[in-house]
């Protein structure tokens, strides 16, 4: 299995696009480096000591607003202003200013919006391996070795895995360094805080980063997944891909839309992939649970494995 | 001699169409069986489940006794194969290629592939890029690749096709080589019928997804007649006499002789007649039938179908 996991990286890393990508993400974190900087001039923050009064008068036009609306309040909007109020409050409470000086953790949390393009690499790389050895033409040498058919395709599969973390380490690392170098490591830390099930909970940054992007990037490998079965079921990369992108790019917009009306658009995958919603805004369809999301993924996950692995298994092998 | 392909019965569906249609015969260790067809009379699908890239209706094929149905791993294991053209990741060299190949056999040493590179001869350019080979280049990496777990069979599905007459040369002389020294079984398809009757010891024919015949090359192409090629003055008149002495005896006219099918015996007594009714001999030829004739003749006779001779060429 190693050496077969071993074949798929070389195949992967012999070829310039790879490099082309992993360019463009450095390229893309280092041009969002120097804007920043340039921006910033010195990233130095104003040193706002009344920043305690300033909360204070937010909350209270958020509350008078709530109260104004009462019931004609849209559902999200309430809930927006509740979290909002619940964090400054905590904030006042516990003297941590929402003023920071811009360091390296506001660096990685900014670039974190490039895991996007971590996920359309990693769905271009998932599209292809097993598309491209039909069009290639290597799948009838690659297919009579001693190796059941299950095991290519695993390892194939493990590969495409391998290779979304790599790229999400290099974006964590590369921005990290980057950030570390243009802003400075700050001595302390601040914490950051969310808001979940109605209290608010206080987490180290490096921490929140971490789970930020750990929970971002369920989206990316489920698109990668869904890239990846049907790459195997219809041996077709482009048709793979642009689906898988289109679905990236459109996938939220469309579930958001159609959640508004009807209630069953909590089943489809992309109300689901999007863990942050229920820590950092409220869910797309009301009554949605974690647990209910890390169900319907896990259902989402079998069924693309199990359709790209019975119907690798079961194809003639006749282009 | 052992037997080490047996594929019994065997039969291909797809999509209620029958591509082929209860075909069995046997390869034996050391032989260079060749499997001969018209395009689309299904020797591609044959090989093809012979290495398992595509299932069987019904029947089985048994490679030293493992069926490729239900132990593909073992039985794939005894087999090298290349299907129609070696198609190799370009972006890789052709080491590189080796080397992939090589992790998904058990057991093979780097030794193990310089020894084969030095084997097809392609010491010089294998740290090159697959894509700066020429074909010939490819069709023998093709071969490598196929050589690295020493198979006991090898499976080529029109190994010529595109090659120039030396690359087809090389080719035909590394089989030969391959199935004496080694005792390899080598299974070859092609439609290209010279280049079989050189290389194969025993030829299959298939057409329509049948199996029609399967004989020795030699019992093919010679019949028990054989046919002659008689120059006279006057083909018209030979023909007359011909007629004459046997009614309805085939013969064929060009412009300057009469062809036709006859027992050796016979030829002096043919001369005699000629030579009584006062024409011109000027040569008698025995015309020895190529494999590609024969192939016509039991194609047609066998199949009756008239696509068989567009494709022979």
């Amino acid at each position: 299995m190693l050496g077969l996991i071993q074949n798929e990286w070389m195949k992967i890393f012999r070829r310039p696009g790879t490099y082309v990508m992993i360019g463009l993400l450095l390229i893309m974190t280092t041009v969002a480096g120097a804007f920043i900087k340039y921006q910033e001039s010195g990233g130095t923050v104003p040193d706002n000591s009344e920043w305690k009064k300033g909360l204070q008068t937010q909350n209270e036009s958020y509350k008078k607003q709530l109260e104004e609306m009462g019931e004609m309040a849209p559902r999200d909007m309430k809930e927006q202003y509740q979290r909002e109020i619940a964090i400054n409050e905590y904030r006042i409470k516990n003297d941590i200013s929402p003023n920071q000086e811009y360091s390296v953790w506001g660096f990685v949390s900014d670039t974190s919006q490039l895991i996007e393009f971590a996920g359309l690499f990693t769905i271009i790389i998932a599209g292809g391996i097993v598309a491209s050895e039909f069009t290639w033409g290597t799948i009838k040498l690659l297919l009579i070795r001693p190796i059941k058919r299950v095991k290519i395709l695993g390892a194939k599969y493990i590969t495409v895995i391998l290779f979304g973390l790599l790229v999400l380490a290099v974006l964590f690392g590369y921005s990290a360094l980057l950030g570390g170098l243009l802003f400075g490591f700050p001595a302390e830390a601040f914490p950051y805080l969310y808001y979940y099930n109605g209290t608010v909970i206080e987490q180290s940054m490096g921490l929140h980063l971490i789970a930020y992007y750990g929970l971002k990037s369920i989206n990316m490998l489920m698109l990668a997944t869904m890239a990846f079965m049907i790459s195997a079921v219809f041996r077709n990369s482009s048709l793979a891909i642009g689906l898988s992108l289109f679905l990236m790019f459109m996938g939220g917009q469309v579930t958001r839309l159609i959640a508004m009306k009807y209630d069953w658009a909590k089943y489809s995958l992309f109300a689901n992939t999007d863990l942050l919603q229920y820590f950092e805004g409220m869910p797309m369809v009301h009554g949605m649970t974690i647990g209910f999301s890390i169900m319907m993924i896990f259902i989402y996950f079998l069924l693309f494995q199990v359709l790209a692995f019975y119907v690798f298994n079961k194809r003639d092998v006749s282009a | 001699m052992d037997t080490l392909v047996e594929i019994q019965d065997v039969t291909k569906v797809i999509k209620g169409r029958t591509i082929i249609d209860s075909v069995s015969f046997e390869v034996k260790k050391g032989e260079v069986f060749g499997f001969l067809g018209p395009n689309g009379a299904g020797k591609t699908t044959t090989i093809r489940m012979l290495v398992g890239l595509i299932g069987i209706t019904s029947g089985d094929i048994k490679i030293l006794g493992s069926s490729i149905k239900t132990d593909f791993e073992k039985a794939v294991s005894h087999i090298g194969a290349i299907v129609e053209n070696p198609e190799m990741y370009k972006f890789l060299s052709g080491y590189q290629n080796l080397v992939h190949y090589a992790r998904m056999s058990k057991g093979i040493t780097r030794e193990k592939i310089d020894e084969t590179v030095e084997l097809v001869g392609l010491a010089d350019r294998i740290h090159d890029k697959v894509r700066t080979y020429s074909l010939g280049m490819r069709q023998r990496l093709g071969l490598a690749q196929c050589l690295l777990h020493d198979p006991k069979i090898l499976i080529l599905d029109e190994p010529t096709n595109g090659l120039d007459p030396a690359g087809i040369r090389e080719i035909r002389d590394h089989l030969r080589m391959l199935a004496r020294e080694r005792e390899m079984a080598v299974i070859v398809s092609s439609h290209l019928l010279s280049e079989m009757e050189m290389m194969c010891d025993r030829i299959g024919i298939i057409q329509n997804g049948k199996l029609i015949d399967v004989q020795h090359i030699s019992d093919f192409v010679q019949g028990k007649e054989k046919v002659y090629e008689v120059e006279v003055d006057d083909p018209r008149k030979a023909n007359g006499i011909l007629q004459g002495a046997h009614p309805g005896l085939p013969v064929q006219l060009t412009e300057t002789s009469v062809i036709l099918s006859l027992v050796r015996e016979d030829i002096p007594e043919m001369i005699k007649v000629f030579v009584q009714e006062d024409m011109k001999i000027f040569a008698v030829r025995e015309v020895t039938k190529t494999l590609e004739d024969r192939f016509l003749e039991v194609t047609e006779y066998k199949g009756g179908a008239g696509d068989a001779r567009t494709d022979s060429k």
